[in-house]
């Protein structure tokens, strides 16, 4: 069924759906401060509480335009949104370098973002380095104990859901009923680029999640945690996930979270059943030729 | 196979990926993990009757250069254009996990470990990205190796390799980007959104992408080492990728945080400075940013002979 209420576009209204009430304070993340305006405006970052606790917000902004970069519209993480959400990220590490590796603040991604900017100047200049700044900074804080949970509430495609959210430590998302989109490319595109018909497609694709678009999809393959089934049910989800991410990150369990943690999940929910015989055999067959590429004493 | 020595003298960009795999690390050494008699292949191509490959696309195993373990990644651009999906992925992620996990083993075992003793990975990388027949599972192929290349840092250097005809794009752009140091020829392309793609958002007025010279000036590899994404530019045979990397391998991790472009909040800042020398400028073509950096001869620079173009270039500087 339909949902009515549909998020899409509306990061901003998302964000204190999930906050303690009116603790938002946008444009500061422990030291830093975002003073112009014009700056990554398809980026909201800043500070709140959840649960009294200081949380970093990084939300794409559907309803922003950036004016230097005409690409960059309707949720499109340009070159100067992703450098944006990456100082966001540097901040909360810095805010929080001296506590220990449990006490890090979280970070809450907000997940609307149709794309990367694809322009030819973006090209020129080198976007993909400006996502790729953002995702190795998120792995950083990940991997210092910062929890990080990607909330999705709208559109989270292809490049742009790699960039703002897949290396979140969990990953939520609204239910399809909301009209989340979490996908690579639509089944029409793929049917059309890959040849194959799309009554086929469709057919397949409700035995193999693995080329259908849809957030259940993604959770068959264990790429995303949880499904949120109301939007009221998005702030105890994301409490509820920072205290499981806590817990693992204080056993020294870091292999449960982040991509690799969805992996082993993605064969628990029998999406991704291959990938685990395949890295279990290099382990064997590295096993036993490494003595050939260690030292000699 | 042809024969390692026969290797060497093969154009990188006309090897297949085993032969670049074989050729890249010292006569003898490489020996392949999940290989094709392991007979992994993507269970979802088979789904839609498509030809599977036993590598599935993707050659990834470990040889040595002098006393260095090297951890290889090879792609197959004429398989599915060098396509990353379920299998393949895996293959590339565990890859830089054994390396790291390697790394650890000897560290732990030998207080007298040198430089040139610590594993490397190496990748050359053939692709357009995510794997559309099973785009779901590529896609997060992609997130778990941009994962293992920050577990990697300061362990275990990662190194780029870029010269072959599909070049490196979509998510395995950024991949890419995120490794250590990033060795190129002029026949290397790298990006995030394909030619045809601006293209179709920019309308052909704009961008051409049948203009063959366009789309290098814009992402080829004497462009990249202009922007300073290219650490190393070299010709194109196996040997001259091989002996590039061998000058690499062995130095210390600390130096190859001086190569990255990204991965601090420093370097943050200095990529937020093209971004807005960038957003300055509006470059019209990658010429316009050739002759900012000081080449009185951008409109010729990309038809100047090589060695003179690598002897002669100013690269930018912001």
């Amino acid at each position: 069924m339909e949902n009515v209420e549909t998020m899409m576009g509306r990061g901003r209204d998302a964000i204190d759906m999930i906050v303690d009430t009116d603790s938002f304070k946008e444009g500061t993340v422990g030291a830093k401060t975002f003073d112009d305006p014009e700056f990554g405006p398809g980026a909201v970052v800043g500070t709140a509480k959840l649960d009294g606790q200081d949380v970093t917000l990084i939300v794409s902004d559907a309803q922003a335009f950036n004016e230097k970069f005409p690409v960059v519209y309707a949720g499109i993480i340009g070159m100067e949104e992703g450098y944006k959400m990456a100082q966001a990220v540097y901040a909360s590490l810095a805010a929080d370098a001296d506590k220990p590796k449990e006490q890090k603040r979280t970070l809450v991604l907000i997940v609307d973002t149709p794309g990367n900017g694809p322009g030819k100047v973006e090209e020129i200049f080198g976007m993909n380095k400006a996502t790729g700044a953002y995702q190795l900074a998120l792995a950083e804080a990940r991997l210092a104990g910062h929890p990080i949970v990607s909330m999705v509430i709208g559109r989270a495609i292809s490049g742009a859901f790699l960039c703002h959210g897949l290396q979140g430590s969990n990953i939520l998302s609204l239910d399809s009923s909301f009209g989340t989109m979490i996908h690579v490319m639509p089944l029409t595109s793929i049917s059309r680029i890959i040849k194959k018909d799309l009554e086929t497609l469709q057919e397949l694709s409700k035995g193999n999640p693995v080329f259908a678009a849809g957030p259940q999809f993604f959770y068959a393959l264990g790429g995303v945690e949880e499904q949120i089934d109301k939007v009221e049910g998005m702030r105890p989800a994301i409490i509820e996930h920072v205290k499981q991410i806590r817990a693992a990150v204080a056993a020294g369990e870091d292999d449960k979270l982040g991509p690799w943690g969805r992996g082993t999940l993605g064969a628990e929910r029998n999406g991704r059943v291959v990938r685990p015989k395949v890295i279990n055999l290099m382990n064997q067959e590295f096993a036993a030729v490494a003595e050939k590429y260690a030292p000699s004493r | 196979m042809p024969k390692w020595n026969d290797i060497q003298e093969q154009s990188f960009l006309e090897s297949d990926a085993r032969a670049r795999a074989v050729g890249l690390v010292d006569e003898g050494t490489f020996t392949e993990l999940a290989g094709p008699f392991d007979r992994f292949y993507s269970p979802h191509l088979e789904t839609l009757g498509e030809a599977v490959e036993f590598d599935d696309g993707i050659v990834t195993g470990v040889g040595k250069i002098g006393k260095t373990p090297v951890f290889v990644i090879s792609q197959e651009g004429r398989f599915i254009g060098g396509s990353v999906g379920e299998v393949g992925g895996a293959k590339m992620v565990n890859t830089i996990r054994l390396a790291v996990e390697f790394y650890d083993k000897l560290v732990a075992e030998h207080s007298d470990l040198t430089d040139e003793e610590k594993p490397v990975v190496v990748i050359s990388f053939e692709t357009g990205g995510v794997r559309l027949h099973e785009s779901n599972a590529g896609l997060l192929a992609h997130a778990e190796v941009m994962d293992q290349l920050q577990k990697a840092r300061h362990k275990v250097p990662v190194i780029t390799l870029i010269g072959s005809k599909v070049g490196c794009f979509g998510g395995m752009g950024f991949v890419a980007a995120a490794t250590d140091a990033i060795i190129m020829s002029e026949y290397g392309r790298l990006g995030l959104t394909g030619p045809e793609v601006i293209e179709q958002e920019m309308g052909k007025e704009e961008f051409d992408s049948s203009d063959r010279a366009l789309v290098f000036r814009t992402t080829g590899g004497r462009h990249k080492y202009i922007m300073g994404d290219c650490n190393v530019l070299v010709h194109g045979k196996v040997a001259d990728f091989r002996e590039a990397l061998g000058k690499l391998a062995g130095l210390p991790v600390s130096e190859f945080e001086k190569m990255r472009r990204i991965g601090s909040p420093e370097l943050v800042e200095k990529q937020l400075k093209l971004v807005a020398l960038a957003a300055e400028m509006q470059p019209k073509d990658a010429r316009d940013v050739w002759a900012k950096a000081g080449n009185a001869d951008a409109a010729t620079l990309d038809s100047k002979p090589f060695d003179e173009f690598v002897a002669s270039v100013k690269r930018l500087e912001v």
